[in-house]
């Protein structure tokens, strides 16, 4: 999903009648167009490890989990992916092995914010939010519910009657 | 040509800046004259704007790599369509085409009310042109579209350049959503501004009465759905294109176009407690600042750089400005709200905590605190770094953690709001309408559970969506059985008279079942299942009930791009069912490489293959399968909320019924009184029938379309 506007540099790339005519060109850079095709893939993975790379970001910047990351030629995905298989063969514990990333790539490489210290207000912001709002609303609503019985206080008696009829009157309601 | 876009651009800025002055002019002066000018002046900047575009389109389709931005974002063998996209794939003509839909909207309203509410239009001319003017003023000084290429020469004197090619459209791009994904999510953060001019409008010129909110009400479907419509296609885009097998990934400009749908979702909502018992009009009012705003935030975090994302304009310095013009709205909301306090005091109090007033109230509550939470987990990266001083990613596990019990929470609050009574539902309405959706729900859940369905979170979404369906059918039934049997005609006929009798309404419902539909399907995503292997001629690799062999690898090539693709052949229960086709494409001008994915789609499952590329050990292709359970409803889902849109902005279809109601006695007794103990009171002095006909006018004004 995206507002998509990677802006690219000015290059001055070459035209079709330059193409045209210089075949051996040509076939040099499909050549190494289809050698940037295969760079840095690495076939994986445990089940363990796919789990563990659930919690890891790739850390290029695409701002993807690490396991689901498939940029062509991302240079960092396949080098944490095969680390994190090798922690996975070492018998190294979920939380050894994301300490270790950390320590080497610092703690942007989590795909989220550890509960602890200020990256605590992370995880309780959003519940505290919400709850905040309630007693907003419960004070809100009890102050509507006093007014609405001194209102009712001071308003006419309707007797049964008027109100069976004023029901009666009354066409059904429509929204959704 | 160049400086054809350029002056039509000045122009622009001009009448914007004209529209505005005179406009206030007009209020102050209260001189038609100017009003009126001002209001031509509005309606000059679509016309000189759409000039603008004009040009810069003429420039990519020429091929006139003199100017700068055209030389950026295309070359010549980019199909045309791509062409005419590429007029917002970059930063300078994105702002161009922002400016032009809002001055297309800004037109329609000027013109479309250029004979009615003469007290109103004036002051919602001025916050357009205002609004208007900041974008211009972007357009011409700080990211003109229609800055030209210049190299020096020896003697210091600059030319004019040429490029001989571009440097080709982003290859994400060259889809064929993106041509219609980013219009679609502009219609919406630009249409917010036609409410929020409305809003402020009324507020700043104590426009009396509630038509105001009517008007403000439509505006905001109207961009919710545009909006609704670019989120949807950006999710297929970036399922089909992305080839991460998914259709969200909580990225920052992903949640920037998600804060304002939810806020304008909310206000929806909350606006009928307003024109229904005149509650909640401070509330409504800042929801609609509010959901403008949010869409000014999510243009600066696109185009600032301040926070990461891949679908990020390039970093710039255009940030400050929006900072400025957010300052500046904030600051003219809070004091108009201040000065006009006692104009936006409820009619009417909270009756009951069991009501359709309440439901409103908590379905607001949650809205809101999924708006705060997607906020909050997108900037906390930088409130981190800069308290910190260290960097963290709050990533899609954070969002899903904090999102999905708000989301179930706001799926049951589906089901209930609409079956509760306004002001106060008694227990035995409660009974009579929640029993069977419930039990429906619960047997769901319950045969589920027993056949082996144990992701928590999928169960309740399974319980709730069926008990949600059923309350949306249970109230089309009710209706469309009255209707039956009273003018005698079948069951369907019967529900297509009562949602034509009532758009709002059962358009609102439909929306719901759509909302229900792509709950359904998001609900698959526990389910998904994958593999990755490395395939030659003849290898085959098994995936849910699918085998796929792969039989060969060749190449094509055409002007634009050069593609190593796969040749896959799919078997289920050892039948062949079809050929899938995944490719890897070099586009020669960007010198960038991408994939494209190959999916084959049905109502209960996605078979989803990448061609990954080829493995680092010994250079073999890598094909990676992903089952994706579902997907299908979300897209579906989407079409039926886009359908209930339309069904709720279109007139209710008048009834003898109506037409012949005795409203008259009624409506004179409640004529000069607005809430329901007032209306009693005026009719009270003229006796005990006119007291029983305002009450019944009240109730039925409650429950009656405007």
């Amino acid at each position: 999903m995206s507002e998509c506007g990677v802006s690219n540099s000015i290059k001055a790339a070459p035209t079709a009648a330059w193409w045209r005519g210089r075949p051996a060109s040509v076939v040099l850079m499909l050549c190494a167009a289809l050698a940037l095709m295969g760079t840095a893939l690495y076939a994986q993975q445990t089940e363990r490890a796919k789990e563990v790379g659930k919690k890891l970001m790739c850390v290029c910047g695409c701002g993807q989990v690490l396991v689901y990351c498939n940029h062509v030629g991302c240079a960092y995905s396949s080098g944490e992916l095969k680390e994190l298989d090798a922690h996975v063969a070492h018998g190294d514990s979920d939380d050894g092995i994301l300490s270790a990333f950390v320590g080497e790539y610092g703690l942007t490489v989590l795909s989220e914010p550890p509960a602890s210290g200020f990256n605590w207000f992370a995880w309780i912001m959003p519940v505290l939010a919400p709850l905040l709002a309630l007693l907003l609303i419960w004070h809100l609503v009890r102050r509507w519910r006093q007014r609405a019985a001194l209102a009712s206080a001071g308003a006419p008696q309707i007797s049964a009657e008027f109100l069976a009829r004023a029901h009666h009157e009354s066409a059904p309601d429509d929204d959704a | 040509m160049d400086i054809f876009g350029s002056f039509a651009l000045i122009l622009a800025l001009l009448a914007a800046v004209y529209a505005f002055g005179a406009g206030i002019a007009g209020i102050i002066t209260r001189r038609p004259l100017l009003t009126k000018s001002a209001r031509q002046a509005g309606m000059a900047v679509f016309v000189l704007i759409t000039l603008a575009v004009g040009a810069l389109e003429y420039f990519f389709f020429t091929d006139n790599f003199t100017i700068a931005y055209v030389a950026e974002h295309s070359n010549r063998a980019l199909p045309a369509f791509y062409k005419f996209a590429a007029l917002w794939s970059g930063q300078e003509g994105s702002l161009l085409f922002w400016s032009w839909l809002l001055s297309i909207y800004a037109f329609l309203a000027l013109f479309l009310n250029r004979k009615k509410h003469p007290e109103l239009m004036p002051y919602v001319g001025v916050v357009v042109a205002g609004v208007q003017t900041f974008f211009l003023t972007l357009n011409t000084f700080v990211a003109t579209p229609f800055r030209v290429l210049a190299a020096s020469d020896g003697a210091g004197l600059m030319h004019l350049a040429r490029l001989s090619e571009g440097s080709g459209l982003n290859p994400l791009l060259q889809y064929p959503e993106m041509v219609i994904h980013p219009p679609m999510l502009y219609l919406g953060y630009t249409g917010f501004t036609i409410p929020f001019a409305f809003a402020l409008a009324a507020l700043l010129g104590r426009y009396p009465g509630e038509k105001w909110i009517h008007i403000t009400r439509r505006w905001t479907m109207v961009a919710w759905g545009f909006q609704s419509v670019g989120i949807l296609l950006g999710a297929h885009w970036a399922y089909s294109v992305l080839a991460f097998s998914g259709y969200w990934s909580w990225d920052p400009v992903e949640n920037a176009s998600l804060l304002p749908w939810i806020t304008g979702t909310a206000f929806l909502h909350s606006v009928m407690m307003q024109e229904k018992r005149g509650m909640m009009k401070v509330w409504n009012v800042w929801l609609v600042f509010t959901t403008f705003m949010l869409s000014i935030l999510g243009t600066f975090l696109t185009r600032s750089g301040v926070v990461s994302s891949v679908h990020a304009f390039a970093q710039s310095g255009i940030g400050p400005w929006f900072i400025a013009f957010l300052g500046i709205i904030l600051a003219v909301c809070l004091a108009a709200w201040w000065k006009n306090r006692d104009y936006l005091r409820s009619d009417n109090q909270l009756d009951s905590l069991v009501s359709r007033e309440s439901s409103f109230l908590f379905n607001n509550l949650i809205l809101l605190a999924a708006c705060f939470a997607i906020l909050w987990g997108t900037l906390f990266p930088v409130f981190s770094e800069w308290i910190t001083g260290s960097k963290i990613s709050v990533g899609p596990p954070f969002y899903n953690k904090v999102n999905i019990p708000i989301a179930l929470f706001l799926l049951l609050l589906t089901g209930i709001g609409p079956l509760l009574a306004w002001r106060k539902t008694s227990f035995d309405a409660l009974k009579r309408n929640f029993a069977w959706p419930l039990a429906g729900g619960l047997a769901a859940g319950v045969g589920a559970a027993v056949s082996g369905f144990r992701d928590i979170y999928a169960l309740m979404c399974l319980i709730l969506s069926v008990f949600v369906v059923l309350t949306i059918g249970s109230e089309f039934f009710r209706g469309a059985r009255v209707i039956a049997r009273r003018d005698g005609l079948n069951l369907l006929s019967s529900v297509v008279e009562l949602t034509t009798r009532n758009t709002r309404r059962y358009g609102g419902y439909v929306v719901h079942l759509g909302m229900v539909l792509i709950f359904i399907g998001i609900a698959g995503t526990p389910f998904n299942k994958d593999i990755q292997k490395e395939m030659g001629p003849g290898d085959r690799m098994s995936v849910g009930p699918y085998t796929i062999l792969c039989q060969n690898f060749d190449q094509v090539s055409n002007g634009n791009y050069q593609s190593e693709r796969a040749t896959l052949e799919v078997f289920r229960n050892g039948r062949s069912e079809m050929m899938l086709y995944p490719e890897r494409r070099f586009f020669l001008a960007s010198q960038v490489t991408e994939t494209m994915v190959a999916i084959q789609s049905s109502p209960l499952r996605d078979l989803y293959v990448v061609y990954a590329g080829r493995s680092q050990d010994d250079g073999r292709p890598v094909i990676h399968a992903y089952i994706n359970p579902l997907v299908k409803w979300i897209w579906f889902g989407g079409i039926v909320v886009v359908f209930g849109t339309i069904l709720a902005l279109l007139p209710n279809r008048r009834t003898p019924l109506l037409q012949h109601a005795p409203e008259p006695a009624w409506r004179d007794a409640i004529a000069p009184a607005t809430s329901v103990g007032a209306a009693i009171g005026a009719a009270s002095a003229r006796g005990p029938s006119r007291v029983a006909s305002a009450v019944g006018g009240v109730i039925r004004r409650m429950s009656s379309d405007e």
